[in-house]
């Protein structure tokens, strides 16, 4: 996926650079989205130097803008309604970024090279950067579509929410990973009456282990949030709006506000449609190039291969949209990309962090650091005796140490792991490296399976 | 309010002059004027890809590093407890006119 030299970090002499650059062609870089990545690609290229044009196209009106944030922050109350932006308009402005918000791409031409906006325009592009990221998942059971049955995705998503959390009203959130209890925690502290509905057996159940779901399982209860776990619901009912939840055991809860929070889909349709390859995302090699050498994709939308492990994977956080964008920019421009981060994800509820970097896998080994009742431990994951993921819980005492030792691949020893009071990165097994397999290495193709 | 005037030394060493304006960050400042700040989180305080070394002047001019910040910072590559900040968590003040900022080695 990457060639040796494109992960070795040079100085960049900006002048040698410029000078090598082109002009840059008649027709832009054309980037259908706004999110993290699409903004990413964007500054990066001008950040890198590229001469040319840079169309941005935006089906959200306004200025492109954080999205972390309208789960957490802005339900507060007292929070203003502008979710902080990515870029001021200033810095679009500054660097030559044209930006088209509040249009749709149709279709693309790839022979012509060109997009079919929603207005009927047409926009040559030099190369098409596809970064439309994910939609939350659609509820399909009956009466989804009724008032009151919420997803949370876009700003409007999380104003329209904020307006309806009011204190004494019953809230049902469907589904208890990241978002659904995120929404939980701002729901109770606004005074909400919280149901999580959980179709798995405790909350987080994708993305952590089973003591760090207890462990915020008992935040939320604290904090008088109720958990139904192994709830498939099957019905929502009301007469013009949600006043049901209805689940397959026949138990109904009263709601006010349902909030669907059962995961996202790519969108991918533009790329399908234009006959990219797409599986579950549009697939990209490590330089974000799609089936068409003319046209990248980079972010949530993206499916690839993990320089990591060589897993296929889709990777819904910031860093890989960063990360992404980053190769995208670099290809583009024909210089190397800086080395990817180790992925990672946050998430705060009631006020509690839980900052995650690599990704889990049910079968890997758990260790737990430190004590959970004292508010701050983490969770070691190991995988063949080498750290795969680290969450931290309350406290990020871990979290750079653990990114050092996922790329490093160094093997574990479990007790001392397991004790807070050694440093995670000398927790290692340096007495077993002469019998220790190869190191993860960056590149899959002699990477460990 | 007028900007701020900054010097900014980066991982190679070369010196960059730019203009800090009053509703940037510092990170912000750093990141919009194109200088290698990855910023993955958005500037909460949660990765340290915006780490930044200080001069002591200007560092003793600023509050107490919250809790999240101080742990990400130890563990980061050249920490200095006298130093060391995420840019992210530093807001345009008069009194940070003409500081002079090293960027951080990357771990």
């Amino acid at each position: 996926m990457h060639d040796p030299e494109a992960n070795t970090r040079k100085p960049m002499n900006r002048e040698a650079m410029k000078h090598e650059l082109m002009a840059g062609p008649a027709a832009p870089v054309v980037i259908v989205g706004a999110g993290h990545s699409g903004v990413a690609v964007a500054a990066g290229l001008r950040a890198r130097g590229w001469e040319g044009g840079i169309l941005l196209l935006e089906a959200e009106k306004g200025t492109p803008y954080e999205r972390p944030p309208l789960s957490k922050e802005l339900l507060k109350d007292g929070a203003p309604d502008e979710s902080a932006v990515l870029r001021k308009e200033k810095f679009y402005q500054d660097k030559r970024i044209d930006r088209v918000a509040g249009i749709a791409v149709d279709s693309v031409d790839r022979a012509g090279r060109t997009v079919l906006l929603s207005d009927g325009s047409r926009r040559d592009y030099h190369r098409l950067v596809i970064a439309t990221g994910s939609r939350a998942r659609a509820l399909t059971v009956p009466g989804a579509a009724l008032p009151g049955v919420q997803a949370l995705r876009t700003r409007d998503d999380a104003l329209e929410l904020k307006r309806l959390l009011v204190a004494g009203a019953r809230v049902a959130i469907i589904g208890a990973g990241y978002i659904g209890l995120e929404v939980a925690a701002a729901a109770a502290a606004k005074g909400c009456e919280v149901t999580v509905l959980e179709f798995q057996d405790r909350v987080m159940s994708r993305v952590t282990s089973a003591p760090v779901s207890h462990h915020f399982e008992q935040l939320h209860q604290r904090h008088g949030v109720r958990f139904v776990f192994s709830a498939a619901v099957t019905d929502i009912e009301g007469d013009h709006r949600a006043e049901r939840v209805v689940t397959a055991d026949g138990h109904v809860f009263q709601a006010d506000v349902v909030l669907a929070g059962i995961g996202v889909v790519p969108n991918q349709e533009l790329a399908a449609e234009a006959g990219l390859e797409c599986r579950d995302g549009i697939l990209v090699d490590g330089h974000g190039v799609t089936s068409d050498p003319a046209i990248y994709a980079t972010g949530d939308v993206t499916r690839f291969t993990s320089p990591i492990d060589g897993a296929s994977q889709r990777l819904e956080c910031i860093q890989n949209a960063q990360a992404q964008a980053d190769r995208v920019a670099a290809h583009i421009t024909g210089q190397p990309a800086a080395v990817p981060e180790i992925p990672w994800f946050w998430t705060v509820q009631h006020g509690v962090r839980l900052q995650t970097a690599g990704v889990r896998r049910p079968d890997d080994d758990v260790i737990v650091r430190g004590n959970p009742a004292g508010g701050s431990f983490s969770v070691v994951y190991l995988r063949d005796g080498r750290v795969a993921a680290v969450d931290t819980i309350g406290g990020l005492a871990d979290f750079r140490p653990a990114r050092k030792l996922i790329a490093r691949g160094d093997r574990m020893d479990p007790a001392l792991a397991a004790d807070p009071r050694v440093p995670l990165t000398e927790a290692t097994l340096t007495g077993a490296v002469l019998n220790a397999p190869a190191p993860i290495h960056a590149d899959p193709a002699t990477a460990r399976s | 309010m007028s900007n701020n005037k900054l010097t900014v030394i980066d991982r190679e060493g070369s010196t960059h002059r730019l203009e800090w304006e009053p509703d940037q960050t510092l990170m912000e400042a750093l990141r919009d004027n194109d200088l290698p700040v990855l910023a993955s989180c958005g500037g909460t305080a949660s990765c340290a890809t915006c780490h930044v070394f200080l001069e002591r002047e200007a560092f003793d001019t600023l509050g107490e590093r919250s809790e999240d910040e101080l742990e990400l910072l130890v563990e980061a590559e050249g920490y200095q407890a006298c130093g060391s900040r995420l840019s992210c968590q530093l807001d345009f003040s008069r009194e940070l006119n003409g500081i002079t900022v090293t960027l951080a080695p990357e771990d």
